[in-house]
């Protein structure tokens, strides 16, 4: 590969600076999955359809497979390894466990993302507004009612807590 | 070090054509190619399926469907084995192709296979159908049909791949099935079962789809010639082209019935569309015909499922395996018996309801464990509350409302076969007990329930164990994830391994007490007296003890569920030991204007025997009933033009109803702990309950399947709401 | 194929790139619509200019009695809105109605035009605010209606190296809007049809009347007919099954008979009435 036709980019990751050298036409899920080892960031369709490759990128939700890898320079981006601290879970994660809103898991992440990004902007959403945030993230195995929950649990919890990372 | 070689597959252009030659020079002249495979490398049998083997791994002489594997690209990035791919020239001579089982069944017709289109053939024959339709007050004749279903799992097919210090091929890989994988596998390479070590991945749904190989052969080939890592994974294209769906199906159904709404006869004749290779037609086929009566004791019955051959996509395994397709049309067909009648549609279904001791269209008695009453009285309120208050309450302009019965059975288990479950559990010398479950868990939660049970037989916290999960290199076989097997068969044959195990322990426990072994229970892991429950001796002792005396404490259960194969000419026999029952009742508003169709609730209630973890129980039943809502208004895969999401919907968290699950424990007294299963029941009734809601709204039925606008829209108007065109208004 | 990446800073440097850039020069914005066309091979080979944080793609104001609309505002920017909300009511239903969350976070109502997808769900909502659209290129700029540039299913007629830069509409202030889609599931779904309406009334009689038909003709259109049969009436519910009729015979004429045809002339019928209810004289 011809090192002049890579783009240098550097952005914010989970909370620490990187820094890579992308082609043209690769996508930020290639980059943060295949190339920085970020499994959490799937591809369930790549084409925007599933929302299994959702990543929060300057605090909203977005689909990594419609992104170009370029596009991420300069921008804050969260994938579902930067959710979890020091301290432990994120009161999402924990949430998500305590409502048994996983089955097979591969929505998980981008379900966490999405309802990440959902809290960050509103606060405690109502049940209405957790569902139109999430009906970009597709599931097969639960039927999302326990997933809903467990975003109205999270986001009570959270509220009036300092935003940490944000 | 470098990453695993990546593997493409190239796949046929053409629905049905021969082979003439396959050129491989130019593909191989780029840089990344390491290697391609064709059907003459495969160094075993080049045949594979799951109960009939009559497909190839790789194509040699010719395909059968567009996307059928005809070579293997192994290659060093993804750019050079999708060059890789393209450039493999194979030369393709057309032969007629056929997309639809009446053009395959013609006698005229090109065959697929040597021996013809069909590929199965189940009758089901009972009593004196003639004589029953001379003496009925109702017939009800009919024709349904449903189309090819995807399974959509979130996680399209993925495995990687490689060989162990000690020669082993192991393969890892997302599926339901790893110890069939393995002997499959084996078999295609001419190697010993020892040899391919298959692991389970995290599986992101199954569902069914991942029962056939997928991956498995195509890595174990790879590594049988290239002995490096390697890595196959499909993209949602991929997966949506050539992996299995749902059998398509036309079911022909005619219902005879008393005056009173008792059931006197059933005719079927249920034509599957199996695609171009057998998968599991022949399963899909027989349990449909088994199923076809819905869970109603009719005593004259006449069946016949067809299992044919088209240049489709494969039809193989997907959740319910035949019966939601039926069950479509044997509730269908009550609701349109019960309006016939001037007979309430809960009243009917109640009248026949199958009882303990029922007999069922194959002969079979059943048993204790038939909670079908229990499930019709708890929808019951639900259900008079919709049709006296809801269906009558203030809605939008130009919308009707409709509340709508499914009531199903599902046998658990491999339709009248052997189908077996092993489980090991050990006590190992830290006085740890290890759990060795072979069952894959796709996110249907069977490990949960399995270590659910060996907490209760062996009094153990489940935090305290461990548990090592379909590894064929580790684990007994415990069968395939399907036909919602795994809490009832490995369950038993967990909780028998258990038993072992404890009654080992105890009579070692009464030795070194010297207290009577009935005075003795295992209890937060120690062995304690029931009249002062004090610690008498840990397990921790007592597996040192054991390693003193080289005694191991690891032992197997095993269990098969009592079935009899079905007579091939009348389809008697005792195909379930144990079968699953429940009642969905659905309320819908159907948009006049639009054909749009909102499911407002779902009250679905599911006899599971015995509820081992509830959660998992409700989660099975809310995830069922969301692809239920999908069979029946959105979801339809043609061949040739449905490609990718774009193309084939499933519910989003905004189409989904309220949904309120409601179980019922109907004992089964050969259940581990009276349990049954819940996998594929909990879709089954959805779709139907929904179908008989929009014709109670409307006034009109549909007979295929999904209720899509179009088809809403035309029902809609020929009920004559509201009338379109010039002058046109509210009817 | 993508060949080349390059982020002007200013719009200037934007056309620039795009005039002189070879191979093909393509926009990109929010990607949604291009990387698709990327995975399934359509693209060719590219040079691709990101042009989705140039600012002056993002004007949004009130001026001279027009609303400004930057075509570089993504679907979310455009739903938050205030100015929008009060001022282009139907513009702000349409695109909250587009694709999922993380598409409307991304996707631009310029990328949408550009698209001109038959179903997409912005231009019948620009249509009743009677868009002009503003394009540039390296060459000079030019402001058409948007209908001129609708050349067909997926063929907006720009220019080599042009770029929508932004959109003026009539201000919808104190005018009733709605805009209604027909989708197979209630989200993430292509319109099977869609209607957007601007409307006001005086005396009870409607006074203006702008109706436009999405998914259901080669490119969205004013629907003429049912808005001359509606225009100045005191609307009763058979009024707008008689203006409904007329659009689906208007769709049918423009698009020609299809296998669709059965299904969307009710359907649009249909929508017509569902839609304007809430304009008839009972308040229904």
């Amino acid at each position: 590969m011809n090192p002049e036709e890579k783009i240098r980019i550097s952005f914010r990751l989970n909370g620490r600076e990187v820094e890579a050298h992308v082609l043209p036409g690769e996508t930020a899920l290639h980059l943060l999955r295949e190339r920085l080892g970020l499994r959490g960031v799937k591809e369930g369709c790549g084409i925007g359809e599933c929302g299994a490759c959702t990543i929060v990128v300057d605090k909203k939700a977005v689909n990594s497979c419609l992104m170009l890898a370029a596009q991420l320079h300069g921008c804050e981006v969260l994938t579902v390894e930067g959710l979890e601290s020091p301290v432990g879970l994120h009161p999402l994660q924990e949430a998500f466990l305590e409502h048994d809103a996983i089955q097979c898991g591969y929505c998980t992440p981008g379900m966490l993302l999405s309802a990440y990004a959902l809290i960050v902007s509103r606060g405690v959403p109502t049940r209405e507004e957790i569902v139109r945030a999430l009906a970009g993230n597709l599931c097969r195995c639960t039927g999302y009612h326990q997933i809903v929950d467990a975003v109205q649990d999270a986001a009570r919890r959270m509220a009036g807590k300092e935003e940490g990372r944000w | 070090m470098e990453g695993p070689l990546i593997l493409k597959l190239l796949r046929s252009p053409r629905p049905h054509a021969r082979i003439l030659s396959i050129n491989t020079e130019r593909a191989m002249k780029n840089d990344g190619v390491e290697a391609i495979f064709t059907a003459k490398d495969i160094p075993g049998r080049n045949l594979i399926g799951l109960i009939t083997k009559d497909q190839p791994l790789l194509a040699h002489d010719k395909v059968r469907f567009v996307g059928e594997p005809v070579a293997l690209v192994a290659a060093r990035d993804e750019e050079s084995a999708i060059r890789g791919v393209e450039e493999v020239e194979v030369v393709y001579e057309d032969l007629p192709a056929i997309f639809t089982p009446d053009e395959a069944l013609d006698p005229g017709a090109v065959p697929i296979h040597e021996k013809g289109n069909l590929l199965h053939r189940r009758v089901v024959v009972k009593g004196d159908v003639e004589d029953a339709l001379s003496r009925a007050h109702l017939v009800v004749e009919r024709t349904y049909s449903t189309p090819f279903l995807e399974h959509a799992c979130l996680e399209p097919d993925a495995g990687w791949g490689y060989v162990d210090k000690d020669g082993t091929l192991v393969i890892v890989a997302s599926t339901q099935n790893p110890h069939y994988d393995q002997r499959e596998v084996a078999e295609l390479l001419g190697v010993e079962k020892e040899r391919v070590r298959v692991i389970q991945a995290a599986t992101g749904g199954g569902f069914g789809s991942k029962l056939d190989l997928t991956v498995q052969g195509f890595i174990g080939l790879a590594l049988y010639h290239l002995r490096r890592p390697v890595k196959l994974t499909l993209s949602r294209e991929e997966v949506f082209l050539a992996t299995p769906k749902r059998h398509a199906m036309k079911i022909w159904m005619r219902t005879a019935a008393r005056r009173d709404g008792r059931l006197l006869a059933l005719e079927a004749k249920i034509i599957c569309d199996t695609g171009a290779y057998s998968s599991y037609g022949v399963a899909v086929a027989t349990r449909a015909a088994v199923h076809a009566t819905g869970p109603y004791e009719i005593e004259n019955v006449r069946v016949e499922s067809l299992a044919v051959y088209t240049n489709n996509p494969i039809a193989g395994a997907m959740r319910g395996f035949g019966v939601p397709q039926v069950a479509f049309a044997h509730e269908s067909q009550m609701d349109i018996l019960a309006e016939g009648l001037g007979i309430d549609p809960l009243e009917i279904r109640r009248i026949n309801a199958m009882r303990p001791e029922s007999v069922t269209a194959t002969g079979q008695v059943l048993g204790e464990s038939v909670g079908l009453l229990e499930a019709l009285d708890a929808v019951e309120p639900h259900y008079r509350e919709a049709m006296e208050e809801w269906k009558k309450g203030p809605r939008r302009p130009y919308t009707a409302r409709g509340v709508g019965l499914g009531a199903m059975w599902y046998g658990i288990g491999n339709t009248g076969v052997r189908n077996p479950s092993t489980v090991k559990v050990q006590l190992d010398e830290r006085g740890r007990v290890v759990l060795y479950i072979g069952a894959a868990d796709m996110g249907q939660g069977s490990t949960t329930v399995l270590v659910q049970m060996a907490s209760e037989t062996l009094g153990i916290s489940p935090e305290e164990m461990e548990v090592v999960i379909a590894d064929t290199g580790l684990t007994p076989d415990a069968g395939a994830s399907s036909a919602s097997r795994q809490t009832y068969i490995s369950g038993n044959a967990l909780v028998r391994a258990c038993r072992k195990l404890s009654e080992t322990l105890l009579e070692e426990a009464s030795r070194l007490t010297g207290l009577p072994r009935g005075e003795l229970v295992l209890r937060g892991g120690n062995v304690v007296s029931k009249e002062k429950p004090e610690r008498l001796v840990s397990l921790a002792e007592l597996a040192a003890l054991a390693k003193e005396r080289g005694v191991s404490l690891e032992f197997e259960g095993h269990f098969d569920p009592e079935t009899t194969p079905l007579d091939p000419s009348t389809g008697q026999g005792i195909p379930y030991a144990t079968y699953s029952f429940a009642c969905q009742m659905a309320q819908v508003e159907v948009d006049l204007l639009t054909g749009q169709v909102e499911v407002r609730r779902i009250v679905a209630a599911h006899d599971v025997g015995k509820a081992i973890n509830p959660k998992g129980v409700v989660g099975q039943i809310r995830g069922g009933v969301a692809m239920g809502v999908g069979f029946a208004l959105m979801e339809e895969f043609l061949p040739g033009s449905t490609r990718s999401f774009k193309d084939y919907h499933i519910p989003t968290a905004a189409d989904m109803p309220e949904v309120i699950p409601i179980i019922v424990e109907s004992s089964e007294p050969t259940g581990p702990f009276g349990a049954k299963g819940v996998g594929e029941p909990a879709l089954i009734p959805t779709a139907p309950a929904i179908l008989n809601a929009i014709a109670d709204a409307l006034g009109e039925r549909i007979y295929a399947l999904p209720a899509t606008l179009e088809r809403v829209c035309e029902a809609s108007i020929r009920a004559g709401w509201p009338k379109m065109g010039k002058g046109g208004g509210p009817r | 194929m993508v060949k080349g990446y390059s982020r002007p800073r200013s719009l200037d440097e934007a056309l620039e790139m795009l005039a002189r850039l070879t191979p093909r020069a393509l926009p990109i914005a929010g990607g949604t619509d291009l990387l698709v066309d990327l995975r399934e091979g359509r693209l060719g080979e590219c040079h691709l200019v990101d042009i989705s944080r140039l600012e002056e793609l993002k004007v949004l104001e009130k001026r001279s009695g027009k609303i400004r609309v930057g075509a570089g505002l993504t679907f979310s920017e455009v739903e938050r809105s205030g100015l929008l909300r009060e001022c282009a009511p139907v513009l702000v239903k349409a695109s909250s109605q587009v694709g999922s969350l993380q598409i409307r976070n991304v996707g631009t109502i310029g990328g949408n035009v550009a698209h001109c997808s038959p179903a997409a769900d912005t231009i019948p909502a620009l249509l009743v605010h009677r868009a002009k659209v503003v394009l540039r290129s390296s060459n000079g700029s030019r402001e058409v209606a948007l209908e001129a540039l609708l050349g067909g299913p997926y063929k907006a007629l720009l220019a080599p190296g042009e770029l929508i830069t932004e959109f003026v509409l009539e201000d919808a202030s104190h005018m009733w809007g709605e805009f209604s889609k027909i989708g197979r599931r209630r989200e993430l779904a292509i319109a099977r049809l869609s209607l957007a309406a601007l409307a006001r009334k005086e005396d009870g009689r409607i006074g203006e009347l702008y109706l436009a038909l999405g998914a259901g003709t080669p490119v969205p259109r004013r629907m003429e007919s049912a808005e001359r049969a509606l225009l100045g009436k005191r609307p009763q519910e058979g009024d707008l099954w008689e203006a409904g009729w007329l659009m689906a015979q208007e769709m049918v004429s423009v698009s020609g008979p299809r296998p669709s045809t059965h299904y969307k002339e009710k359907a649009a019928c249909g929508l017509l009435v569902r839609t304007l209810l809430p304009l008839l004289e009972d308040g229904s």
